[in-house]
């Protein structure tokens, strides 16, 4: 027998025993899912748009089997080709069998390579096996109805990502944890491998690509990821190429990413060649571990011992009394332990050896980094950091410490209850007489020592981080334990206990690691995905609470406090049961498989049950009343069914009914935050401002029951069309004529139980409350609400507007209709709490506790709201910001905004017609913020906690834009239609742009345009994106074109026009429409502008590009040259605009930096003296290159395209030339 | 008193281990000698509440042991076929944790007595050395330190004297002969000279049934004056073979020393080969006559 057929015995063995193993049919159950799943459509290239009809990219692609298997072989093969791989010759050592098969002819080598070519030979055949039933969904079965996704079947798209993308990392991710296992021979080392390359690569490599990272930086980063996705994602994926390239060109490596790839399949199969060399060397050394292991674990000894243990009473050996002795003399006798000291016995012990496992060393520090400190790099609005206080830092963490320390409790869990049979201790350790009850709870409590340490260890990190940005970078947030007790405490340990206990079951149950593993993988894998990709996932089956707390430093549990409570005790109510299953289950006795039979007959088997059933009770009265509470409450069932009714009912009778305006709205409104619930009175004044008389009013409610009405002060039933009620007067109303309708019912809102775990973004709570007049959450809106009811099997088509639907009159975009009207809103609720509505405060006075405030509109609105909480205030120069107490950082700063921005958008745009402005913060169970007339709301997320260093300026430009909503919004209301939306956020996002430039200089508008324009570049939607003036909000991508795109478009204009025409038109603008029963459009807006253009054919040739058409250049540098000429230096080059428009854009040559970063934001802004800059300008249209030369009295050090950021494009970091020393 | 009743034990396969099984064991030394694979290990594993029985009943004291195995392990010392240790632990400090586990009490503390039965078993010069660095033997000796240790009314041991060395099986039975005055020690060997040393009473096991229940006494006078000793050489063997049933044959200076077994009756006729011997019989003749019987080969 030759040394090939040796390995290849060996390899055919592995390779059958493994195909036995049941992870691997877990592995590839989960595979076939997903292989469905993709056939469905569930994941392909972000490209195109399918609500529109046109192309989709195809699941079949090469760029989306590239992608997929980017993310299955690292997101999942990893973890089996770490059991696959890693652990196969723990497994022989723990069986020794390795002592008889090296006393043949096979050589430690052969062994070596046969264990891994088998291991690895297992994962390809179900890789194989994935890849042909993945290619028979999508071609053969094309599950979808919808079958646009799927592509022609071309062999290649499947193997070249294969080849590309999987085997490296196969070969990767078996090698490494292949020459763990073999090296360290403990099962946990093997894991650290996946997770931490895992971990690394989605927090970091895979997502981390700030806009002022170097070009250099980024090349190396797309080759050091194993996955390959940043290579694909940054060359074709991250700037849309269109579903045309996607779905037809071939993916092309470059050299550099083909070595890399090529080097990843190295590193692997030079690990298993490591693995046989330390495989070798062990034999000849006999069983000691490696000397480089050996003393790591010595040096890793001084922090691994436990606290208060005594060392040398371990080691030293007590001199025994006489050789002679007999047995009896020493008078030995058996007592059994009680229960709770054998298992702190069986505890220390399992403590004892975790302390010594290098798994700890390894682990704890990577979910410390992952869960710490990848909290403290958190984004919020304008990519800029956000302020964490302790509360928002614990509740972050929650999801990374419930998936890492669930995997860890897995491992650990698993590997300790196993450990008696691995070490063949089982057979003296089963025959002793300490309980079973005993060994689990000690050995879950050794385990559950490695979770507190965890959390421990978190929560001393966390105050690090915390004070190291007090001492640092100035933050003003400190640290405080609470939060942590009370989510970490209350949430995450009742995950942790139930985890445990549900692996100790099911070890019990199966008696085998490998299916264990393959279970608890699954299920944590199938939790997290359901719980993120499918809200039917509710509170009842959420066992890691996942994304289960809503943190406010308002009021953390007053949301969703009690489906939490009930979620956890319904968990740890599981827990006793478990524990008795682990108990009956656990294998202290071989069972019988004759008896086993007879105990599965359905009579033993139904009494089994039945004795169960006391244990399981708590779990299902708990599970019952989420269940039920969830489908009873505002989620449920009866409220979905009651507004698909709302939408079947009325949608063909008043789609279109246009309404009379309502001229007054009157409101009582008295609150009980604590138990969520209003007492609503009110009454609307309607006038007929039409030609016509109206014999009907239709009036949207909420499923407030009952609904006292009146018409005109008398009582009043009108037709409930479900919960669409129609008013018919007596008498029509006659145009000119106005009618009241009143109400009057109690409200809770949010009413009852959530199904599953969320936000609201409307609420009456103890911590505040927020309520909006858009749709009837608690007041009934005028007419038909066309958002209600609507889902799958409720559906019309989209409106269609023709090119000129904007002549003659065109309806608000938002609001409830016709001309502004009054409003008076009257509040009583407890007194500790201040309440504010739209207008000015015309009385506040307490009484018994209860205080009562009314406020009234001085100019009319078109839209109301009400936010209460109990704040402190901040007042400014006609402003006021209404904040919870301990929210005080960014006050300053946001007052200082919100006067800028009254008393600069009165002189841009239109004078301030109310006496007050303020904003209100609300609690962060949504993340938003909304510019109601003179009543500004801010989730405590956005502004209050924004970190705002002088970099961002965040919490001013939040501010600036929701404050210049009271112009672009409310002074002017947009007109519903394609680009209305734009008049609001792309007029507000220009508003922001000049106030920056305003108060804080050129540097910090450059800095925040360009930051604008890389959220367009990434977000943007080739295929699917509109020309502003056909922008609806409806395809992928319209967010960023409404708001960063709309925001540059007036700024490029603004510089087109010249600023001072640009600012008188907008005046113009809006003193056109405010009021008019015209609600305006882009195209009004250009109507007006165009009159103050100072040259109108460029003005028309800049509305037609930027307008009505979708272009957006990208410029790149060639040819560049400097020389010296006489006393100058000129600087030549081409410049070519590889992307659309025609555009007049800047060249500068430059020398030193423009700024600097050092003292105070007006130092700051200050051009730097040693800096130089020469320009010249370069008009390009679409694929135009042409020559340029700039002559520049210093030496140029690089060449960059619109220095001062006045034109739009597509990777503006491309378009930067430097030249060499 | 174990009371073992008709116990059966069947593998999946089917592998019939145990066929019905009936023994009664009162205290002592009692040796279950048998050949590999006879069920004698599946027959500890079963007393020692490790493994389920199909059928069958075992109590001991009174208390019976299948239904309810939790009430063996209080009163059981156990020494199984194959063990190991936590192998990062010393010696003591493994046998202190097994005897902590075992609720073992003396009144010179644990530690003392650790130092005690590592004596015992002579292992004091290894207590600090980490278990994963023993040799075969020396872990044999902390696994019968650990069987011993407490004062167990059942000990059950499983080829106990594998891997020892000649003076530390000799050290064993000692210890082994002590524990047995009063109580029950179940000892399970195939190799007969620790039953014919230590046992006042022995079971032979064939393929899951008792073929014998008697002393080694008892086995010897019954084959008095039935064995025959003589050295054969090589080429006559064969035909030694076809004639007489032969208990031993060993190869000795290129000769046999062939020990047959010979009815008196069969003697007396003078059918007693050429330059045989009457001599004294021993266990292992009846143990290897009984597995003829049985057709367990010689």
């Amino acid at each position: 027998m030759n040394s090939f057929t040796r390995w290849w015995e060996v390899t055919r063995r592995e390779l059958f025993s493994g195909l036995r193993r049941p992870a691997y049919w877990v592995l590839f159950a989960i595979l076939l899912l997903m292989a469905w799943g993709w056939s469905e459509g569930a994941v392909t290239i972000s490209s195109g748009d399918s609500t529109v009809g046109g192309e989709r990219s195809h699941v079949t692609s090469v760029f989306a089997q590239s992608m997929i298997q980017c993310i299955v072989v690292m997101g999942i093969g990893a973890w089996f080709l770490a059991i696959a791989a890693g652990l196969v010759v723990i497994r022989d050592l723990e069986l020794q069998v390795t002592e008889v098969f090296h006393s043949t002819r096979l050589t430690p080598r052969e062994y070596v390579w046969g264990k891994f070519a088998g291991a690895v030979g297992v994962f390809f055949v179900i890789w194989i096996l994935y890849l042909c039933m993945g290619a028979f969904f999508n071609h053969v079965v094309a599950a979808g109805e919808d079958t646009r996704h799927i592509g022609p079947f071309i062999l290649a798209n499947y193997l070249s990502p294969t080849v590309l993308f999987g085997l490296p990392q196969i070969l990767l991710f078996a090698g490494v944890p292949f020459f763990l296992g073999t090296w360290t021979r403990r099962p946990i080392v093997v894991f650290f491998f996946p997770i931490l390359v895992l971990l690394v690569t989605l927090t970091f490599l895979t997502t981390w690509s700030p806009d002022w990272l170097p070009p250099d930086v980024n090349r190396a980063l797309m080759l050091v990821d194993p996955s390959g996705f940043r290579w694909l994602n940054e060359t074709f994926l991250k700037v849309d190429r269109g579903v045309e390239f996607y779905n037809t060109a071939v993916l092309r490596p470059d050299a550099g990413f083909l070595l890399s790839r090529v080097a990843f399949g190295l590193i692997g199969l030079a690990a298993v060649g490591g693995a046989a060399m330390s495989y070798s060397a062990r034999l000849r050394r006999g069983a000691s571990e490696s000397r480089l292991l050996r003393s790591f674990v010595r040096a890793m000894k001084p922090f691994a011992r436990v606290p208060g243990r005594r060392r040398a009473r371990v080691t030293e050996a007590a001199e025994p009394s006489s050789a002679d002795a007999t047995l009896r003399d020493l008078d030995m006798a058996t007592e059994p332990l009680g229960f709770w000291r054998a298992a702190r016995v069986i505890g220390r012990e399992e403590v004892r050896e975790l302390v010594r496992r290098p798994g700890m060393y390894l682990f704890v520090p990577l979910i410390l980094y992952q869960s710490v400190f990848a909290t403290f790099i958190a984004i919020g609005p304008f990519n800029s950091p956000l302020l964490l206080t302790s509360g928002a830092v614990a509740v972050r963490q929650l999801n990374t410490l419930s998936l890492l320390v669930c995997f860890l409790l897995l491992f650990y869990t698993v590997e300790s209850l196993h450990k008696e049979r691995s070490r063949r201790l089982a057979e003296i350790f089963n025959a002793s007489p300490i309980g079973t009850g005993s060994i689990l709870l000690g050995k879950t409590i050794g385990n559950s020592m490695v979770a507190g340490l965890i959390l421990a260890l978190g929560v001393v990190a966390s105050w690090g981080v915390i004070v190291w940005h007090q001492l640092f970078e100035g933050s003003p947030v400190g640290f405080d334990i609470v939060p942590f007790v009370v989510t970490w405490g209350g949430v995450l340990a009742p995950t942790f206990i139930f985890w445990t206990a549900l692996v100790t079951a099911l070890f019990a149950f199966f008696r085998n690691r490998y299916a264990v593993y393959g279970l608890g993988f699954a299920l944590i894998i199938y939790t997290v995905y359901r719980m993120d990709f499918d809200d039917s996932f509710g509170w009842v089956l959420n066992w890691m609470a996942w994304n289960a707390v809503q943190w406010s430093d308002m009021g953390a549990f007053s949301l969703q406090g009690t489906e939490l409570f009930l979620n956890r005790v319904l968990y740890l109510s599981l827990v006793p049961l478990l524990v008795a299953l682990a108990v009956k289950w656990f294998g202290r006795q071989d069972r019988d498989a004759t008896r086993l039979v007879h105990r599965m007959r359905p009579k033993p088997l139904l009494i089994g049950v039945l004795r169960l059933i006391p244990w399981a009770v708590p779990a299902i009265v708990l599970a019952l009343v989420l269940f039920f509470g969830g489908r009873a409450g505002r989620e449920g069932d009866a409220a979905e069914e009651a507004q698909k009714d709302y939408w079947r009912e009325n949608v063909a009778t008043w789609t279109d009914f246009e309404m009379p305006s309502v001229s007054n709205v009157d409101l009582d409104l008295d609150f009980e935050p604590a138990e969520r619930t209003a007492s609503v009175r009110g009454e609307y004044t309607f006038h007929n401002h039409r030609d016509y008389a109206y014999e009907q009013i239709p009036v949207t409610a909420g499923q407030w029951d009952p609904i006292d009405w009146t018409l005109n002060g008398e009582p009043h039933e009108p037709d409930d069309r479900s919960n669409l009620f129609v008013f018919e007067p007596v008498d029509p109303l006659q145009p000119g004529d106005s009618l009241t309708i009143g109400f009057s019912y109690d409200l809770e809102y949010p009413r009852g139980m959530a199904k599953g775990p969320g936000g609201a973004g409307q609420f009456i709570l103890e911590s505040g409350i927020v309520l909006t007049a858009f749709s009837p959450t608690f007041l009934p809106t005028p007419g038909y609400n066309e958002q209600i009811g609507v889902d799958g099997d409720n559906t019309s088509e989209p409106k269609d507007y023709p090119d000129d639907f904007y002549e003659g009159e065109t309806e608000p975009l938002f609001g409830w209709g016709g001309a502004p009207f009054t409003v008076r809103t009257r509040i009583t609720l407890p007194e500790e709490y201040t309440a504010n509505g739209v207008g000015q405060l015309v009385s506040d006075e307490v009484t018994d506790g209860r205080r009562t405030v009314v406020w009234e509109t001085d100019y009319p609105v078109d839209l109301f709201n009400v936010v209460a909480g109990k704040y402190a205030v901040k007042e400014g120069d006609g402003t006021a910001i209404y904040y919870h107490p301990e929210h005080d950082y960014n006050i300053e700063e946001m007052s200082a905004a919100l006067d800028a921005a009254r008393k600069y958008f009165s002189e841009w745009f239109h004078p301030f017609p109310w006496d007050l402005l303020k904003i209100s913060e609300f609690a962060a169970f949504a993340t938003y913020a909304q510019g109601f007339p003179t009543n500004i709301t801010f989730s405590e997320g956005i502004g209050f906690l924004a970190k705002s260093d002088p970099r961002s300026h965040v919490a001013f430009l939040v501010v600036a834009h929701e404050a210049a909503h009271q112009w672009w919004g409310n002074l002017l209301t947009p007109g519903q239609g394609p680009g209305g939306n734009i008049l609001s956020e792309g007029m507000a996002h220009y508003s922001t742009i000049l106030l920056h430039e305003q108060v804080y200089g050129d540097r910090y508008r450059i800095e925040f345009t360009k930051r604008l324009e890389q959220m367009y570049g990434d977000q943007r939607f080739v295929d699917s994106e509109q020309p502003l003036v056909k922008t609806d909000g409806s395809r992928s991508g319209d967010q960023t074109v409404t708001y960063d795109k709309g925001g540059w478009v007036p700024w490029m204009l603004h510089q087109e026009m010249g600023r001072e025409n640009i600012l008188a038109g907008l005046q113009a603008f809006i003193a056109k429409y405010n009021p008019d029963p015209d609600f305006p459009v882009i195209q009004d807006m250009l109507a007006v502008l165009r009159d103050f253009a100072p040259d109108t054919a460029a003005f028309d040739a800049f509305a037609e590009q930027w307008f009505f058409d979708v272009v957006v250049p990208e410029y790149r540098f060639s040819d560049v040259t400097k020389t010296r000429e006489g006393g100058e230096w000129v600087v030549r080059g081409t410049l070519e605009n590889v992307g659309t428009s025609r555009m007049r854009v800047q060249v500068g040559a430059t020398a030193g930096e423009r700024w600097s970063d050092e003292g105070d934001d007006a130092s700051r802004t200050v051009v730097n003296e040693d800096y130089r800059d020469a320009r010249t300008e370069v008009v390009l249209g679409a694929g135009e290159s042409a020559e340029f030369v700039i002559r520049a009295a210093f030496e140029p050090e690089r060449v960059l395209i619109d220095p001062d950021a006045l034109v739009l494009q597509l990777n503006r970091d491309m378009a930067v030339f430097e030249f060499e020393e | 008193m174990l009371e073992i009743r008709d116990l059966v034990k069947v593998y999946p396969g089917p592998v019939a281990a145990l066929q019905g099984v009936s023994l009664d064991v009162s205290k002592g030394m009692f040796g279950l000698l048998g050949p590999n694979g006879a069920g004698k290990t599946t027959l500890m594993r079963i007393v020692a509440g490790l493994l389920e029985p199909t059928s069958g009943t075992v109590v001991f004291n009174g208390e019976d042991i299948v239904s309810d195995p939790r009430r063996i392990r209080r009163q059981l010392g156990y020494l199984p076929q194959d063990f190991g240790f936590y192998p990062h632990l010393s010696g003591e400090a493994m046998l202190r944790y097994l005897l902590v586990l075992k609720g073992v009490q003396a009144p010179q503390g644990l530690k003392k007595l650790a130092a005690e039965l590592l004596e015992r078993v002579n292992l004091t010069y290894a207590a600090r050395r980490k278990v994963k660095g023993y040799s075969g033997g020396m872990k044999q000796r902390l696994g019968i330190a650990q069987a011993l240790a407490g004062n167990p009314r059942l000990i059950i041991v499983d080829e106990p004297t594998a891997g020892l060395d000649p003076e530390e099986r000799i050290r064993f039975y000692r210890l082994l002969a002590e524990l047995a005055e009063d109580r029950t020690v179940l000892l399970s060997t195939h190799i007969v000279e620790d039953i014919s040393v230590l046992c006042p009473r022995v079971a032979i096991m064939y393929d899951g049934r008792f073929v014998a229940d008697t002393t080694p006494g008892e086995a010897r006078d019954r084959l008095a004056g039935t064995i025959y000793q003589g050295e054969v050489a090589k080429e006559d063997l064969a035909g030694i073979e076809r004639r007489y049933r032969i208990t031993q044959a060993i190869l000795i200076e290129g000769r046999n020393q062939v020990r047959v077994h010979m009815p008196a009756e069969e003697a007396a006729s003078g059918a007693v080969p050429e330059g045989f011997a009457s001599v004294a019989p021993t266990l292992e003749d009846a143990y290897l006559l009984l597995a003829q019987a049985n057709g367990a080969g010689s």
